[in-house]
C-alpha cells in the first residue's frame, strides 16, 4: 500500500475547487461573491450540484443555465468539526458546517461553513444568507451567516 | 410480482470461520483470508475442492489517500479464489452499500438458480498504517468540488448531519447513545475475537471521549481493523447432510434514495423513508414481521444507526428509539428485550462492517453460540450500513413452513 508522506512544514492551504465544463459558471459567480444554481433549461428545476440527467425532468439534455438566486435559505441540521481529515483546515478548527435549504425550491441543499462562529445560537430551521470565504487564486466558496433574528 | 422471495428457505449457512480482530493484523490481509477460507471450508465439512462459487464485497472504506491493492487492502472474489488454487463456476463482488447483505443475496441467487453449488462468502477488512480517513488532496475536482472546498469530507461528517437532525428534532441526548455504546462494548467483551475482548466500556468513558464532529464522539464510531470473516452457504438441502445444523436465509431485501444530493449528503428524511421502504420489502420477502424476530441484529458502524434501524424496521414508532434505549429496550441482559447488539455489533467487535450482525444470526441460531447461547433465537435480521443504502438479511432456524 502506498502512505503519503506528510509535509513538513506549515500546513498547506485548504484544497481548492476545479472547476470544469458543468461546474465553470458556478465558481465564475462565486468568485464574485455571487451565488448561481444550474437551472434545467426544460423543466425550470433548480438542481444543485447539476447532473447529467435532470433529477426532475429526467431530461437527458437539461442545457443547464445558471442563475442568480437570493441566497437565502434555512438550516435542516450542522455539526461542529473539531478534527478534519483534511488538510488546511487546522487553523479554523472548530468550526460550524451547516445543511442549508435554498429558499428557491424545496431541498434544494448547499454545505458550507457558517461563519457567525461554533458559539452561534444555532436550530433547526434557523434563517441564514450566503457569505463567502476568499481561497488563494482569486477563488472563492460559498459558506453562510446567521441572519439577526427579531 | 408478489415480492414474496421464492428462495425462502432453499439456502442454508453450513459453515464459518473468523479470524481475530485486530488493529493491524501480523500477516498481510490476503493470507489472512486464504487461511480463514480453509478454515470455514473445513468447518461446513468440505474440502478446498468442493467449493465452487465466490462471493464478497471488496470495498476498503476509507476516504484516505491510500492505494487499493487486491491481496493487501481488499480481497476480491477471484483473489481469494486463485489464491485457494480454484478455478470458480461463479466468482462475483458486490457493488454498493450494505456488502454483506448484498453479497449473502448474490450467494443466494447464485445457489437457487445452480450457478454454483458450494459458495464462499468472505469479507476482508483492512486497517492501513497512518490516520485512517486523512487526505492531503490539495484540489478538488469532480463531485467532491462541491464539499470539499467547504470542509465536508469523510464519514463522520456525513453521519453527523442526520445524527444531529434526530437529536434536535426529537430531543434525543448524548447520555441515552452512551448506552448503545455500553451495550455494544458489553457484548463484544465476551467475543473472544473481538478487538475489545476483556475491555467494556462505561457511560462515563464515553461522555469523556473527545467530540470529533459533533455530536460524533470518538466511540460513536467503529474502530479500523484488519479482519476477515468467511461463510459457507449452500442449498438446505445438502446443507443437512453437513455436520452443522444449517442456518436458512429466509429473505433478503435493499434499496437506495433516488434524490440528488451532495457527495456524503444523507439528510435523516432519506434515511427514514428509504430505509422504511427497504423493510416493507423485507417483510413481505420473508412473510415475517418485526414482532417474530427474536434476534434483530442491527448495524452499528456509527451508533445512530441503532436508532435508524429500530425505527426504520418499525420496532419503533420515528422519534421514539432513543426513548425505547433509554428504558432499558435493548439491553440484551434483561428478559424481554430486544437484544439487537448481542453479537457486540460493529462498535463491541471492530470495523468488520456488517459480519458481527450476519455471525451473531448464524451462531445463535445454529446453536454454536457457546456460553453466549440465547434461549430464544428462532428467527433472526442481519442489517448492515444505513437504511436507506444498505440492506438486512432475514435467517431461520428451520426452513419456512408450506
Amino acid at each position: 500500500m502506498t502512505v503519503l508522506p506528510q509535509a513538513a512544514g506549515p500546513e498547506p492551504p485548504r484544497p481548492v475547487p476545479v472547476p470544469d465544463d458543468g461546474s465553470a459558471p458556478f465558481w465564475r459567480a462565486a468568485a464574485d461573491h455571487a451565488l448561481v444554481v444550474a437551472r434545467c433549461s426544460r423543466c425550470g428545476g433548480w438542481t444543485h450540484p447539476p447532473e447529467v440527467v435532470c433529477p426532475h425532468c429526467r431530461s437527458t439534455d437539461p442545457d443547464y443555465t445558471f442563475e442568480p438566486v437570493s441566497g437565502r435559505g434555512a438550516v435542516r441540521s450542522w455539526t461542529v468539526m473539531r478534527q478534519s481529515a483534511l488538510s488546511g483546515f487546522a487553523a479554523d478548527l472548530p468550526f460550524v458546517l451547516v445543511d442549508v435549504e435554498l429558499a428557491e425550491q424545496p431541498e434544494l441543499r448547499l454545505i458550507g461553513r457558517l461563519l457567525d462562529g461554533v458559539h452561534a445560537p444555532l436550530r433547526l430551521g434557523a434563517p441564514v444568507t450566503v457569505a463567502f470565504e476568499d481561497l488563494p487564486d482569486g477563488m472563492a466558496v460559498p459558506a453562510f451567516v446567521l441572519d439577526a433574528e427579531s | 410480482m408478489t415480492g414474496v422471495f421464492g428462495g425462502r428457505g432453499e439456502v442454508a449457512i453450513a459453515g464459518y470461520a473468523q479470524s481475530g480482530i485486530e488493529r493491524h493484523a501480523s500477516v498481510t490481509l490476503g493470507a489472512l483470508a486464504v487461511e480463514t477460507a480453509g478454515r470455514a471450508i473445513a468447518d461446513a465439512g468440505l474440502a478446498v475442492g468442493d467449493v465452487d462459487g465466490f462471493v464478497t464485497g471488496a470495498l476498503f472504506p476509507t476516504a484516505g489517500a491510500y492505494a487499493v491493492e487486491d491481496g493487501v487492502s481488499i480481497v476480491s472474489a477471484n483473489w481469494l479464489a486463485e489464491h485457494l488454487g480454484i478455478n470458480p463456476r461463479y466468482a462475483t463482488g458486490f457493488q454498493g452499500f450494505g456488502q454483506i447483505p448484498g453479497s449473502v443475496a448474490i450467494a443466494v441467487n447464485a445457489i437457487v438458480s445452480g450457478a454454483a453449488d458450494y459458495v464462499l462468502l468472505h469479507r476482508a477488512l483492512h486497517n492501513p498504517p497512518g490516520r485512517y480517513h486523512a487526505n492531503p488532496m490539495r484540489r478538488a475536482g469532480g463531485p467532491q468540488q462541491w464539499t470539499v472546498p467547504q470542509g465536508y469530507f469523510g464519514p463522520l461528517a456525513m453521519i453527523a448531519l442526520p445524527y444531529n437532525e434526530y437529536l434536535q428534532r426529537y430531543g434525543a441526548d448524548r447520555e441515552t447513545m452512551a448506552k448503545v455504546v455500553v451495550e455494544a462494548r458489553a457484548n463484544g467483551a465476551r467475543i473472544p475475537w473481538s478487538y475489545w475482548y476483556g475491555r467494556p466500556l462505561t457511560v462515563e468513558d464515553y461522555l469523556a471521549a473527545p467530540m470529533i464532529n459533533d455530536p460524533i464522539g470518538r466511540f460513536d464510531c467503529d474502530i479500523p481493523v484488519d479482519g476477515v470473516a468467511a461463510f459457507v452457504l449452500t442449498s438446505g438441502e445438502r446443507a443437512r447432510d453437513l455436520p452443522h445444523r444449517p442456518v436458512y436465509v429466509l429473505g433478503y431485501a435493499s434499496g437506495a434514495p433516488t434524490t440528488h444530493r451532495l457527495p456524503l449528503h444523507w439528510p435523516l428524511d432519506d434515511i427514514m423513508s428509504i430505509g422504511s421502504e427497504t423493510a416493507r420489502r423485507l417483510w413481505q420477502a420473508t412473510g415475517l414481521r418485526p414482532g417474530v424476530v427474536d434476534l434483530p441484529q442491527l448495524y452499528d458502524g456509527f451508533s445512530p444507526f441503532v436508532y435508524f434501524w429500530l425505527e426504520a424496521l418499525g420496532f419503533c414508532e420515528p422519534g421514539e428509539a432513543h426513548l425505547f434505549v433509554q428504558e432499558g429496550g435493548i439491553d440484551s441482559s434483561r428478559a424481554g428485550a430486544l437484544p439487537v447488539l448481542s453479537g457486540g455489533g460493529a462498535l463491541g467487535n471492530g470495523r468488520m462492517h456488517g459480519v458481527p450482525q450476519m455471525l451473531e444470526c448464524y451462531l445463535q441460531l445454529s446453536g454454536r453460540a457457546g456460553e453466549r447461547q440465547r434461549d430464544r433465537a428462532a428467527i433472526g435480521l442481519a442489517c448492515h450500513s444505513s437504511p436507506h443504502y444498505g440492506g438486512a438479511v432475514a435467517y431461520g432456524a428451520q426452513p419456512p413452513e408450506g
